[in-house]
């Protein structure tokens, strides 16, 4: 249903962004705690891994998820299990911007971890808290401020994705043109008129959102030194 | 708190477009609609085709323009395209054989033509190819030849008239002809070879190449074997070679199949 509905580039860039910066937070932040606390055998090869999305060109990230999602790839038994392809389709750019999103979400979210004393946790622990409850109501609210930039940061980098997402995804206006799709298009065509309006639009909603999570970053920090 | 109001906030985001979709899939089923993958020397006369073709038959059509060698690869990869209408058929016959172009639908529908432009401002006066060679011409704008039929047509023009070596250091690459063209309207590039179906646009000046000068530009479509609306894609085909189409197709500049000898 929602893979045939018709969607305008600001719609389809929330809509993208949001489950990007959602997935990208849960899978970033168990990285993250994975890094942090444990130590094992190619971790270093892990965490290089995951870094790559930030220094590897779009092109070479968009040619590598193409080729495991497409038709070479996971392509059709993906589509026969679930009835949608990965590819030229939103949920293939979700999964672009996830993976590009994924470095900014560990790089926030790991200090965080490494600064939490762990004494806090063991007290919770004597106190006879189970691991989960200690997870849940210890660690989850003292690293509650780099969740939030982490997050945030990974809603604007998936909105700001373009070059992986226009090899996965492509530029099919309705299905998966986003508004930095738009704007490539609508220059292409020489249509600058449209091409001012979508960048202003962009540039006031990435810029607010900043603004709004470097505000809320400023707060989480003095309230932790009241 | 702000985690909580941050989650909210991405969950109410992610919602949002859900309920203000008054345009959503129930309102087009009965109609149909069908995404075309054109070729960008296309995009003008599309653009009117596929109005005049919406309107008459209350079908959607969604055009997605491309050098025919990009969307080629796109279709190779699972794009849902429902027609492919390239800049030459070449890249057709070779989906086809691959399985991913119904070959009975392989249509010729026109024979493009390359022009000469040059920006209006730029102060340069060039009618012919030799033109370009003076040094105020400092870049010249085609689309890649690797991939964009016209851009290839482009390159074999200049090859002819001897310019090629000469001129290859000043070519400035677009992903595709109607990218070439943007470099020379917005003034970045003065002058460029596009296709004269795009060149009519009020920053520039054009010139028809003279066409014994590259290979045919023969123009041909197909329907994409994945099509999940094949009947409709095939009614827009017809429609572009039919009684409607070919007056759009001549007044940008194509000659049509049958009036190429």
């Amino acid at each position: 249903m929602l893979l045939n509905r018709d969607w305008t580039p600001l719609e389809l860039s929330l809509w993208i962004s949001g489950w990007a910066g959602l997935l990208a937070l849960v899978a970033g932040t168990g990285l993250a705690w994975i890094f942090a606390r444990l130590n094992f055998r190619g971790k270093w090869l892990l965490e290089g891994v995951t870094m790559l999305p930030l220094v590897l060109p779009p092109t070479v990230l968009g040619y590598y998820l193409l080729v495991a999602l497409g038709r070479r790839g996971i392509g059709p038994t993906f589509e026969q299990a679930f009835g949608f392809s990965l590819v030229f389709s939103w949920p293939g750019a979700v999964v672009a911007a996830v993976i590009a999103a994924l470095p900014l979400v560990i790089q926030a979210v790991k200090p965080g971890i490494l600064d939490l004393s762990r004494e806090t946790e063991d007290a919770a622990r004597v106190d006879g808290c189970s691991e989960l409850q200690v997870f849940r109501f210890v660690t989850l609210p003292l690293i509650r401020a780099s969740l939030l930039s982490g997050g945030i940061l990974a809603f604007l980098r998936a909105m700001g994705e373009f070059g992986a997402t226009l090899m996965v995804a492509g530029n099919i206006p309705g299905r998966t043109q986003t508004l930095s799709m738009a704007v490539y298009d609508a220059v292409q065509a020489s249509n600058l008129d449209l091409a001012n309006r979508l960048v202003l639009l962009l540039s006031v909603i990435t810029f607010a959102l900043l603004f709004i999570a470097l505000r809320i970053g400023n707060q989480v920090r003095h309230g932790a030194e009241a | 708190m702000p985690l909580a109001v941050f989650a909210c906030a991405l969950v109410a985001c992610a919602a949002l477009p859900l309920r203000t979709g008054p345009q959503s899939a129930p309102a087009t089923d009965a109609a149909g609609a069908i995404t075309v993958a054109g070729a960008a020397d296309l995009q003008f006369a599309f653009t009117e085709i596929a109005e005049l073709f919406e309107a008459q038959t209350g079908h959607r059509v969604t055009l997605v323009f491309g050098s025919t060698g990009q969307l080629a690869q796109q279709i190779e990869n699972g794009a849902p395209y429902d027609l492919f209408v390239a800049a030459n058929i070449e890249f057709v016959d070779d989906l086809a054989q691959k399985g991913l172009i119904v070959p009975e639908s392989v249509a010729l529908y026109a024979r493009g033509r390359i022009a000469l432009v040059v920006n209006k401002q730029s102060g340069i006066r060039a009618a012919t190819l030799q033109d370009l060679t003076a040094a105020q011409v400092r870049r010249i704008a085609i689309a890649n030849p690797d991939h964009a039929p016209y851009g290839l047509a482009a390159r074999q023009a200049l090859e002819s008239a001897g310019l090629w070596e000469a001129l290859r250091p000043r070519l400035v690459l677009g992903e595709n002809v109607r990218q070439a063209l943007q470099f020379v309207q917005a003034g970045d590039v003065p002058a460029g070879i596009v296709a004269l179906s795009v060149a009519n646009v009020p920053e520039v000046t054009y010139a028809p190449i003279d066409d014994a000068l590259h290979q045919p530009l023969d123009q041909a479509l197909g329907l994409v074997s994945t099509s999940k609306n094949p009947a409709i894609a095939m009614d827009f085909a017809r429609f572009i070679n039919g009684e409607h189409g070919r007056p759009i197709m001549r007044k940008y500049g194509f000659l049509l199949p049958d009036e190429t000898r």
